[in-house]
């Protein structure tokens, strides 16, 4: 049995989510396989955390097709929240601080969606994800509101409330910006182990879809790449293509090799 | 001079329209969504009612302590004030007119049915609602709701349900707290001044001019401020895309239609007075 791809776009219009007329990037034709490592690259307002949502089923497209494990998704939010199953089987990991819920702790934020989904109390959640705690070092700051934590941590706890159902399809907005060496280190581990698969983040290989203003941390990472560049989409292919490509204007420019 | 006169009026006509169109329209628009998102919610409320509750149910447990228990000090202030001034200046008025056989009814008639239940809705509105629509336009803005969402999690189910079963809940009981302060610290107050009816004359007197009536539809028009005041300010916060510097004029409206929305509901429930 051929397993589903984990994302196909089919002639999708990238929009803007306050005013649909706005497109950001046309004529997205993109499919994602299970256990891929994508990295979809582009300049800051290119579009790329709105393709993301979309390929999420978070933000309406404009026009074209969006399925999710062989499922369509209409992109459109009331339409997409009567897909609890689909939801569930994907994290994503917002740009910057990550969006927690201020209102509550680490541990809290961390365990929300589990005890959503699960209807389990937090001391059962404990259990279940020390774990993947464990993994993110976070034991130590569990107790922590999200207001007193830096950035780069705030941002670790963000991509554990992604982790916490155990996802296969992994979306991750500009993970390694603005981060020091120590957490950068951290995270081209965890963007080692996760396509791989790793017991601490359910065991089976996950696929990843970065979203990046920077190529070059992911060279060596990435197994496909893309280029959201002046409102078009281009699949770009392996590391080896994207330095082969380096004479395109767009390639050279995220690259920064225009300096 | 006549032809004079009625092309004065009708550009007068004119202007008054063009003035308070736009502003009529955006009231139905208003009214038209807020009564989608009141569907909406109801319809969250019954298709997931009991579901997700080891996280609910805490929320609601919140909600009650945050818009009830801890207006609780505000509210006692305000029973023993309203007691001494509306109360016991009301025993005392009608002693003195010879009306003492009246006052049962007054109480009941301007206190019980209709100042408790305001003034608890307005206490809540002012004190929890303004911060709600702050709290809930920020997450809107800072885009949380949207986290919600990613995480399969109905932001209507975890964040505008409990608020609403919340605000409900803590209308209802801190009308019936007030009441209960106010009379007895009215009864206290004119007890002092010379008052000669014993606590049980005087409450005997004040629930001989209650009708069984009275029950359900206060109960239904206090839980009706909290359902009102709750939608309206989760609708605010929630159901449009803001902005940052969006949040201050959304809260500025929402306390304006919430005032308006109890008042008419209000105004419902004397025209059932009336008719009863």
């Amino acid at each position: 049995m051929s397993v589903a791809p984990s994302i196909v776009l089919q002639g999708v219009r990238v929009v803007h989510s306050r005013n649909p007329g706005i497109a950001l990037i046309d004529e997205v034709d993109w499919t994602v396989n299970p256990g891929e490592f994508w990295v979809v690259a582009g300049l800051q307002g290119s579009g790329k955390t709105l393709l993301l949502e979309t390929a999420a089923g978070l933000t309406p497209q404009g026009e074209g097709r969006v399925f999710l494990f062989g499922e369509e998704v209409s992109g459109g939010r009331q339409e997409a929240d009567e897909l609890p199953e689909i939801r569930q089987r994907l994290g994503l990991l917002f740009d910057g601080a990550g969006r927690l819920f201020p209102s509550l702790n680490v541990f809290e934020n961390i365990a929300l969606p589990w005890c959503y989904h699960r209807n389990g109390s937090l001391a059962e959640a404990a259990e279940v994800l020390a774990p993947l705690i464990n993994y993110l070092q976070l034991d130590k700051l569990l107790d922590q509101v999200p207001g007193r934590l830096g950035r780069a941590w705030a941002r670790r706890v963000a991509l554990g409330r992604a982790l916490a159902l155990g996802p296969e399809l992994l979306f991750l907005d500009n993970p390694l910006s603005g981060i020091d060496t120590a957490h950068l280190r951290w995270w081209r581990n965890f963007l080692v182990d996760a396509p791989r698969g790793h017991p601490a983040l359910g065991g089976r290989p996950m696929t990843l879809v970065a979203a990046s203003d920077e190529l070059r941390p992911f060279l060596s990472l990435g197994h496909r790449f893309a280029l959201a560049h002046e409102g078009r989409w281009r699949i770009l292919g392996s590391a080896a293509d994207v330095l082969a490509a380096r004479e395109d204007a767009g390639v050279r420019e995220i690259l920064g090799d225009n300096d | 001079m006549e032809s004079i006169t009625s092309t004065f009026s009708r550009s007068e006509v004119r202007k008054v329209g063009l003035r308070f169109a736009p502003a009529a329209i955006e009231a139905l628009e208003t009214l038209t969504r807020l009564s989608a998102f009141t569907l909406i919610t109801l319809g969250t409320g019954w298709t997931r009612f009991g579901l997700n509750s080891r996280v609910i149910r805490p929320r609601i447990i919140e909600e009650i302590h945050r818009s009830g228990v801890c207006l609780l000090p505000i509210v006692s202030f305000l029973g023993v004030a309203l007691g001494v001034v509306f109360v016991g200046q009301t025993i005392a008025l009608m002693q003195q007119v010879g009306a003492a056989g009246f006052t049962g009814t007054l109480i009941v008639t301007v206190f019980i049915r209709e100042l408790a239940p305001l003034a608890a809705g307005l206490v809540v509105l002012a004190r929890v609602g303004t911060a709600t629509v702050i709290e809930l336009g920020t997450a809107r803005a800072l885009g949380e709701v949207e986290a919600l969402e990613a995480l399969g999690i109905d932001p209507i189910h975890y964040l505008v349900l409990p608020r609403v079963v919340g605000f409900t809940v803590s209308v209802l009981c801190l009308t019936v707290y007030l009441m209960i302060l106010t009379l007895v610290s009215g009864y206290l107050f004119a007890f002092a001044r010379g008052l000669k009816a014993t606590p049980g004359e005087f409450f005997g007197m004040v629930a001989a001019a209650l009708s069984w009536l009275d029950f359900p539809l206060l109960a239904l028009k206090t839980a009706g401020f909290g359902v009102i005041t709750g939608l309206v300010i989760c609708y605010h916060g929630l159901a449009r895309s803001l902005t940052l510097d969006e949040v201050g004029k959304a809260t500025t409206r929402t306390v304006a239609q919430c005032v308006i929305a109890c008042l008419l509901l209000d105004a419902v429930f004397i025209v059932v007075y009336l008719f009863t």
